[in-house]
Formats: structure tokens, sequence, C-alpha cells
């Protein structure tokens, strides 16, 4: 028998992932009525694919173990932190400052996330995908967003 | 002949010049925003309105139907080019479209979409105009368990989409079904999976997961893989499809179409549905099913002539019945309403120049979105000349805006931040999102259907046996899993013997 | 270059309109927000559309329509309650304003607006399939009575319009239906339509061309008054059930504590555009007629309403959550 390595197994942490959200989806769905199987209640769905999300998930732990196939190790922490802030600056700056403050700093983040970033051209090409975008949706097409907010 | 003179009488409205024009200002518009992700014809649409209250109707109408069919054709696009789906029906499209582009085929990915969506279209509005009325009276045949039979023929053929692990694709459609159910039941009123917050009541929208997990997630993807970015910029092949192509893509436009237009007609299916199946159908009947998810032609030509029939098809009940099939119907509705016009069956009596002149401009609105596209794919591909480093910040300032136009919502930009991240680690172990982006479109609509049937019969699951109609989609989704399981027992039964 | 130019025009004035408010007397100095909570497309939006664009005309200010849709209408109203009182925001509110405080736990209070003005009433029609047999709202009650829980209707979701007003019609009448919601009013439309349930209240916009065609019988409509549009077909309180009403309405809010003279300046100008022939034939293809009431009328009138569908979400045990 080999030697039984997880650490960076693909498949374990699949199932890993499926039995934590099936089980949360199981336990969540105790607060709604389950019902019958025939008349059913709002929580008889998400229990039984909770269940069977679960059941899923111990396979793949066990298959994952046997077959010990392992997950490409090429990590880019850099685009995964980097890319979901920019996004959630760009929806907090859009309530907040307007359309042309969050663009900006949507498109300059996002290119910081490059491996190889280019500041001075990531700024131009953030003026010029602001301007773009605004001239497409807000002139264009009509949509609602004002440009700059007062404070 | 009835049928013919209405339609030369269609073609006679059709081409005055005033209509021709709106109809040109339609599909050129409809294609813009089909391109850019999350902004879609409905809203369009909705902030065009007031536009046409001062143009005859048989004009508005013509441009407001010309937008809502070239967005269609435009979702294709960016689907293939940068794998992000700017319309939902065009999600599948990016399985097998982006995959192309990837290998330098680009050019016929987007050439085929488009002569896929005109033959589709062509077939859809002929097929509106010889037996709308019938088969809108056959459409209303489906209740409930009608419904909930056909999606569950739907989810037994989804198996047949998992590439590689079975396990780990069934994993996903359940993963998907779960999301689905996210938000307001609609039997019940009750909120789920929605944590007190007043925008997870309407559930998770179809589009922020879709750019999430697609587009977000596979650009981390790839900003980690600095390999994959080079090989995908540097190939450009030709632009059009060879005789090969044309030849594999035949019968997946053919069998596209009829799909389309068989869901088009249904008014309680969305428009990712159409295009999921015919996925599913090209697979399943392809002699190399490998093939597909890593650049099969018939994987863009099958779904991309479905989505487009199922669109035009999508007129069918509003035309002869004046039932809204989709939001965006119920905005041409509107439309006519505010133009005067009653909508409803006797529309097609009493304004017979609205009925057929909109179905022939139907026509040649396809044609225009022919003649307009294929140029354009010369310009398009250049697009994959970009730098990666340019191109990717570009991608996300697109989808932001385009999401953030659904609901002006920053909270679905949140979780399209959120998706990203899910989207990620599930690439990286290896689990593959569509079949539960299918599992997402189909289980809402699987359970509400299945408990108001079940409401309505008292509890008696006999409705599902005791309706012809119910009953023809049990006894096929029966015959597909006896075809999917007969191989394998045959193949068991093989290795005993030998 | 024209287009540049065409561009920079377009930014400048852009900006001209968040520039900051001055003094309330040259109300309205810039654009004015009107959060429409529902999605494009829908009777609330059509309507409010409508509206806006011409009390922009009678103000002299573009007045941009928001959709703010979701959780029935209370995102959007959320945003108009926490929005900065000083007439620059605006909402368009609906029936679904007095049933939401019985149906959700709302992260504003419901009769902290300050009311501006009733823009129209709506009627609904109570229809039937032709293969249900009755006639009548008597021999519906009747058949009901014979079958309590039995008969079913469909309704566009819980907590919607069509739900309320047959839950009232059934408290009124002393019958059982059963309830069979749907996804909006089209799914249910079409439900109706092909007879798998048989019975829906409805909008006459909605209800009219099937009504014409055949597909469906009309037996009441939910007026205190006979509508125009089908002259011939009894109110419910006609019919048997003489406690009946119920109206579909629409009107204008904004934040509590916005000053009374830029309220009274709207409600004028709402005034005026009610009385445009334009506004009214679209509200009348719309199946609505156009209603003045002054803002204190109006706030009552929400209040009534309120009252009206607390106790129809009581009494009939409605909850969601």
């Amino acid at each position: 028998m080999q030697k039984l390595e997880f650490r960076d197994n693909k498949d374990f942490w699949s199932g890993v992932m499926l039995v934590i959200v099936g089980a949360a989806s199981v336990i969540v769905a105790r607060n709604y009525a389950f019902g019958t199987s025939l008349r059913m209640g709002p929580g008889y769905f998400p229990t039984v694919l909770g269940s069977v999300l679960v059941l899923f998930g111990l396979y793949l732990m066990v298959a994952g173990l046997r077959r010990g196939e392992k997950i490409d190790p090429d990590w880019s922490l850099r685009g995964l932190i980097l890319l979901p802030t920019s996004l959630v600056l760009f929806g907090i700056l859009m309530s907040y400052t307007g359309f042309i403050p969050a663009m900006m700093v949507l498109v300059f983040g996002s290119a910081a996330a490059g491996t190889d970033f280019r500041p001075v051209e990531a700024l131009i090409l953030a003026i010029g995908l602001t301007v773009f975008t605004a001239v497409i949706f807000i002139w264009g097409i009509g949509l609602p967003y004002p440009l700059l907010m007062n404070w | 002949m009835d049928l013919f003179n209405n339609l030369i009488f269609g073609f006679g409205v059709a081409f005055s010049l005033q209509n021709l024009l709106y109809c040109a200002i339609g599909v050129t518009v409809g294609t813009l925003i089909g391109v850019l992700p999350g902004i879609g014809p409905l809203a369009t649409i909705a902030m065009l309105l007031p536009l046409t209250f001062n143009v005859p109707p048989v004009a508005a109408l013509i441009m407001l139907a010309g937008i809502y069919y070239g967005a269609q054709y435009g979702g294709s696009t960016t689907a293939i080019l940068v794998n992000l789906p700017g319309e939902t029906s065009a999600v599948v499209t990016c399985i097998d479209g982006h995959q192309m582009a990837r290998q330098g085929r680009a050019g016929p990915a987007l050439a085929i979409a488009a002569i896929g969506s005109f033959v589709a279209g062509t077939f859809g509005t002929l097929l509106i105009a010889i037996a709308g009325p019938p088969l809108a009276e056959v459409a209303l045949k489906f209740g409930a368990p009608e419904y909930f039979a056909l999606m569950l023929m739907g989810l037994v053929a989804a198996a047949v989409l998992s590439t590689g692990d079975m396990a780990k694709s069934l994993a996903m459609v359940a993963m998907g079904l779960l999301l689905g159910i996210v938000g307001t039941d609609v039997n019940t009123g009750v909120q789920r999976f929605s944590f007190g917050v007043a925008e997870l009541s309407d559930g998770i929208g179809f589009i922020v997961i879709a750019v999430g997990v697609f587009a977000i997630g596979e650009i981390v993807i790839n900003l980690g893989n600095p390999e994959e970015r080079r090989f995908f910029t540097d190939k450009i092949g030709r632009l059009m499809p060879s005789a090969e192509d044309l030849k594999k893509s035949l019968a997946p436009i053919l069998r596209g179409t009829a799909l389309g237009s068989f869901f088009g007609v249904l008014p309680g299916t969305g428009p990712a549905i159409a295009s999921f199946s015919s996925y599913m159908l090209e697979k399943k009947v392809a002699k190399d099913p490998s093939r597909f998810g890593h650049g099969a032609i018939e994987g863009v030509a099958g779904p991309e002539s479905a989505n487009n029939a199922d669109a035009q098809c999508k007129f069918i009940p509003m035309l002869t019945l004046g039932l809204p099939a989709s939001g965006v119907m119920a905005l041409m509705l509107g439309a006519l309403t505010i133009q005067g016009i009653q909508p409803g069956p006797e529309v097609m009596t009493t304004r017979p120049e609205l009925f057929w002149g909109l179905i022939a401009s139907m026509w040649i609105g396809n044609a225009l979105l022919v003649i307009l596209n294929l140029p354009m794919i010369g310009l398009w591909v250049k697009l994959l000349k970009v730098p990666y480093r340019l191109l990717f910040p570009a991608i996300m300032a697109f989808s932001a805006v385009g999401i953030y136009s659904v609901n002006n919502s920053s909270f679905d930009i949140y979780l399209t931040a959120l998706f990203g991240i899910v989207g990620f680690i599930w690439l990286k172990l290896g689990c593959n999102p569509a079949p539960m982006l299918l599992g997402y479109v189909l289980g809402p609509m699987m359970e509400e259907h299945l408990r108001r049937a079940m409401l309505m019969s008292k509890g008696d699951p006999s409705v599902f046996v005791t309706r012809p109609l119910a009953l023809a989609f049990v006894l096929a989704t029966v015959a597909i899993l006896v075809i999917m399981v007969l191989p394998a027992v045959k193949a068991r039964r093989e290795v005993i013997q030998g | 270059m024209p287009k540049l130019r065409s561009l920079l025009l377009a930014a400048v004035a852009l900006m001209a309109l968040t520039a900051p408010g001055a003094a309330q007397s040259d109300y309205p100095n810039r654009a004015i927000r009107m959060v429409i909570p529902f999605p494009p497309g829908g009777s609330n939006d059509v309507v409010g559309r409508m509206v806006s664009t011409a009390l922009g005309e009678k103000l002299g200010r573009q007045i941009i329509v928001d959709n703010r849709a979701g959780a029935g209408g209370s995102i959007g109203t959320a945003m108009v309650a926490t929005a900065p009182p000083d007439g620059y925001t605006l909402g368009v509110v609906s029936i679904a304003h007095a049933v939401n405080p019985w149906m959700y736990k709302l992260p504003y209070d419901p009769k902290a607006f300050a009311p501006v003005g009733l823009m129209a009433t709506g009627t609904n029609v109570l229809v039937i399939h032709p293969s249900l047999p009755v006639r009548s709202v008597k021999e519906l009650v009747a058949l009901a009575k014979q079958k309590p829980g039995e008969l079913q209707y469909a309704s566009a979701g819980v907590g919607s319009f069509q739900h309320l007003g047959t839950e009232l019609f059934k408290l009124e009448a002393g019958i059982d239906l059963l309830h069979v919601p749907f996804k909006g009013g089209g799914p249910s439309m079409n439900d109706v339509l092909g007879g798998h349930t048989k019975i829906m209240m409805s909008s006459l916009v909605q209800t009219t061309p099937h009504i014409k065609s055949g597909r469906l019988l009309a037996l009441a409509t939910g007026g205190k008054k006979r509508n125009p549009v089908l002259p011939d077909v009894p109110t419910v309180a006609e019919a048997g059930v003489p406690t009946y009403e119920a109206l579909n309405w629409w009107g204008i809010v904004a934040p509590a504590g916005t000053p009374q003279a830029i309220i009274d300046k709207l409600n004028a100008a709402l005034s005026q555009v009610q009385d445009m022939p334009d506004v009214q034939k679209q509200f009348d293809l719309q199946g609505a007629a156009v209603q003045k009431m002054s803002p204190a009328d109006f706030g009552k009138f929400v209040l009534t309403e309120m009252a009206r569908w607390e106790r129809v979400v009581k009494q009939a045990n409605i909850k969601a959550q």
C-alpha cells in the first residue's frame, strides 16, 4: 500500500469541499419545514441535495487517497487576492464616489495582479478604459450612474 | 397560397426604408450589448422603450426585436474570444468555443456561430409563420407535471455532460442545484440560504455565477500560468471555417435548431436550457465524445443554433396569445400596449402588418446580422493579439459594469468576487463548473414544478403517468437511462465472458 | 473632433447633475433620481417611467429612473428611506409597499416616508377557465363551499397582489381555495389559460385580451365601481360579496424629513402631469385610472391600505420571511 498523501491531493480536497458544503446545507435546511416525500416542504430539496453532496464528498476523499492526483502547484496568489479586492473596491466606490474613481481603481488594481505589471502603462489603460466604458455605458446606453459624487 | 401571400405582404412592410433602418439599428445595438457581458437585452429595451413612443408600432417592434435577437448573436463573441459569456445563453459556447480560440481557431468558431444562428433564425422565423398559433396551443398543455418530467429528462441527460470523472461531474450538478435554491421559495415564500440578506432573497444571479466562475476564476488561473497565456495569444489561424468544419457542423446546426425551436415554444424554459440540451446531444451522438471540451466545432455550432432558434420561437406565445415567455417578451408586450395595441390572439387578424411585418423583418434582421458579423471576425480576432496584461483588466472592467447594471447593485459585485475565488478553487481541484451551471439552471425549476405538481394533485404521484405528455417524457427519461447504462452492462458482461 | 467634443460635453453635463444643491427655493436645480423598486418591464416600471418623464418635463429637470429590484420591492424602497431628504431621491411605491411590512422583516420603518401623491389606481379582475362549471361569483362561492380547499387559484407568488386580493376574497366570502403560487404573472397566466389551475385574480391589462377572446371568463372586478373597459362585468361587491374591495395603486414617496415646500411643489407638478391627456391615455392602456390626492390624503391612504393588508396577512395566516 502506498503512503497516504493528502496535503496536495486534488480529489481528497474536492471531497472535503463537497462534505463541508453538503453538511452546511443540511444543517441550515433544518430551519425549513421538511414536509413528506409526496408533499415536500422548503427544507426537502436542500436536505436531500446536501446529503447527496456529503456522500459524493466522502467517496471522492477515499478515491482521492487511492488515486493520489496532485494539485497543480502554481497558486497565483497575487491574482487571487488582487482581482477580488479590486472588484470589491469597485462596488464600494460605485456607491460612494461615483463611476470614474471606481473604474480607475478596478482597472489599475486588476492590472497590478499581472506578473509583468507596468505602473505607467496600467495608469494609461485605466484612463482609457474609464473613458471608453463611460462613453458606452453611461452616455451611449444611458445607465444612471454619476461620474463623480460630491460628499 | 395564404402563407405565401402573407409573407409577401410582410416583406412589403419590412422592406420599407424606415422599417429597414429600424431593423438595422436594432440588430446593431443588439450585437453591441450582446458582446458586452451582463448588460442584456432586457435592460437595454427597458431604457430604449420611451424612445419608441413616437415611432410607428411596426417600426418600434421591429427595432426592439432586432435588439433581442441581435444580442443572441453578439453573446457568443466574447464567449469564444475571452471565455466571457456576453449573454446567459452563451455560457455553453464558452466550453468549446474558447478552446477553439486557444488553438488559433477563433475565426472558424465565430463564423460557425454566425452561420448556425442564421440557419436557426431562418427556420425559427418560418416556424412562426407556418405553425405559430397551433404550437402555442400545444405549449399551453404543459402544466407542472409536464415541465417537471421534461426537466428530469434534461437532468438525467446531464450525466452525459461529464468529462472524465463522472462522480465529480454529478457532484457539481448537485452543487449547482443547491446554488439555485438560494432565495425565496416560490411555493411557500420562505427565504432559503439568504441569511437575512435582502439582496439574496431573489437568488444568486446567473450572470454573477457565470462571470465569477468562468471569467474571473479563469483569469486568476491564467495569471499563475504564464506559458498558457503566450500559447493563447500567439496563434491565429484561418478566419473562415474549412469545408471539413462546415461538413462537421451541418448536422449539429440542424439538430440545435430543432431543439431550440422546441424549447423556444415552451414559455416555462429559460434561454440556457436550449443550448445546454444541444451541447449534451452533440456530445452523446459524437463518434469521439472526448474531443468535447477541447475545441470541438460541433460544441459551438449546435448550442449557438439552439439559442437563436429559442430566441426566435419565444415570439410565438407572445405574438399568437399575447403571453410573455420571458422578461424581454413582457417588455415587448408593454411596448405594444403603450402604442395603443391590445396584445392578444386578435393581433394576427386585426393588425396583420404588425404580425407579418415583424416576421419578415426578423428574417431580414438575421441576414443583416450575418452580413454584419462575418466581416467583423477579422477585427475580433485581432483582439487576441492584445497582450494579456492589457486584455484581462479590460475583461474585469466590462464584467464589473455589466454585472452592476443588472440590478444596479454593489452586492452583486461582491458576490462575483466571491465566485471568482470559488471558481478558482474549483478549477484547481479539477471540478468542472459547466455541469454546476446546468444544475443551477434546472434545479429551481425542477423543484418548483415538482412541488407544484404535488400540491395540485394533493400528493398523488400518479400525475406523472396519467397525463400523456408527462408520461411521454418519463418514458423518454427511462429510455435515456437504459441507453446510458446498457453499454456499461454489456462491457462488464464481455469482461466476464471473455 | 466632434466625437471628443460631444464626449466632453456629456461628461460636463453629467458632472453638473451631481453639483452641490443650493437653497430649496430653486428646487430642482439638478437631476432627480426616481427609484423604482421593481425590474424593468412590469406595471410599476411602465407607470413609473411614464410619470417620471412627464414630471421631469414639468419640473424642468431630468428625472433619472433607477430600477432597484429585489425582495418584493423592499430593497429599492429601503434605498429611498435612507437617501438624503432633499427632494433629489424619490421612490415609486405600489400596493406591495402596504403588504411588505407584514410579510418581511424590513430594514426601514414602512411608515416613515414623506408621501408625495397618488398616481393612479388599477382594477383587478376575477377570471376563471371556462372548464370550471360556474358562471358567476355566487356559483363559484357555492361550489367552493361544497368542496372546501379543492378548487385551486393561481397567483404571481406568495405576497403578490394576485395572492392577497384572492385571500381577501376568501375571507370575505368565507370559502377555502387552494393557493398555487407561480414565479411571476406570466407563468401563472399561462397555467390558467392552459386550464391547469382554473381561478385567478389579476390585473385588467393582463386579463382583458383573454376575456375578449373567450379563453377566460370574467366573473367580477375588484373595485368599488364597474370598470369602463368591462362594463358588463359586475363588481365583486355587486356579485354577492358586498364587503369586498381591493385595488392596485401606484404612488410616489420621498424620504421622511423632506421639506414640505418641496413635497408641495412635487405634488403640484404631479397633479399637472395627471391632467395631461397623453398620460391619462397611457394609464388607460395599462388598465389604470389617474387619481389625485394631496400629500396628506395619500399618507392616510397608505396607512389604510397597510391596515387592510395586515388583517389579510394575519387572518389568512400568510408567512414568508
